[in-house]
């Protein structure tokens, strides 16, 4: 495997320019599944803010990453992230996967969802109202992770 | 050293760069000398799901500290 796209971004991106890019990249595949993560709360006047260690944060993303590869025979992976302050509707993450059929497809970009949310070094908090407040694991994302133990 | 909070812990602590103190030598003295004379950040330290990494790598257990190490102490993750 090969197409191995890793970004974190200060930028807003673009989900279709980047699933076009991936899809591109991994020509020849049968399946490709992608998510993309926004930033709920269009009716409050919310900012939401996400922070990271650099360098840390992509090694760790990097070694999640190469759990999927273990774990399912993708012909690649694609994984954006954003930093800094955004508001509602943005964009904060996009994750694509590529294989020869759908469902190795679609665990790994599911698995790898599950992990970014509880195990990769960011830091998310909101502000609505002026209000700071952080925004931790919630259980449910805990259980999600824990469908992938062995 | 260099000393690093990250998430909720970044709000109590700035980032501390300095010798590593006298009677330090590894990271549950470093956290004991943190707690002292800060009650509120010696509270967020005890909180459940922090995770603390040296040299970029998470540590489990208590871990030898040296000057040039760079210790992150980070609140709970939350990405995506």
């Amino acid at each position: 495997m090969d197409v191995r796209f890793l970004q974190i971004s200060a930028d807003a991106f673009d989900p279709e320019a980047a699933h076009k890019t991936f899809r591109d990249a991994v020509k020849g595949a049968g399946a490709i599944v992608a998510f993309t993560g926004l930033v709920r709360g269009a009716d409050q006047d919310l900012t939401l803010t996400l922070s990271h260690y650099p360098d840390f944060t992509e090694a760790e993303i990097s070694r999640i990453a190469t759990l999927a590869e273990d774990r399912w025979p993708l012909v690649g992976w694609s994984i954006i992230h954003r930093v800094g302050p955004m508001t509602a509707d943005e964009p904060i993450v996009f994750v694509a996967t590529a294989s020869a059929h759908r469902r190795a497809a679609f665990e790994a970009a599911d698995y790898l969802m599950d992990y970014l949310k509880s195990e990769a070094p960011f830091w998310k908090s909101e502000t609505v109202g002026g209000k700071q407040n952080w925004i931790e694991p919630r259980a449910q994302d805990i259980d999600d992770k824990k469908r992938w133990s062995l | 050293m260099d000393i690093l909070f990250f998430g909720r812990l970044g709000d109590v602590s700035p980032n501390i760069s300095a010798p590593l103190p006298e009677g330090v030598i590894d990271t549950d003295s470093l956290r004991v000398w943190l707690s002292r004379g800060n009650e509120t950040l010696a509270q967020e330290l005890s909180k459940i799901g922090n995770r603390i990494a040296v040299n970029k790598t998470i540590i489990t257990q208590n871990t030898a500290l040296s000057n040039n190490d760079e210790v992150a102490f980070m609140s709970p993750l939350s990405g995506g």
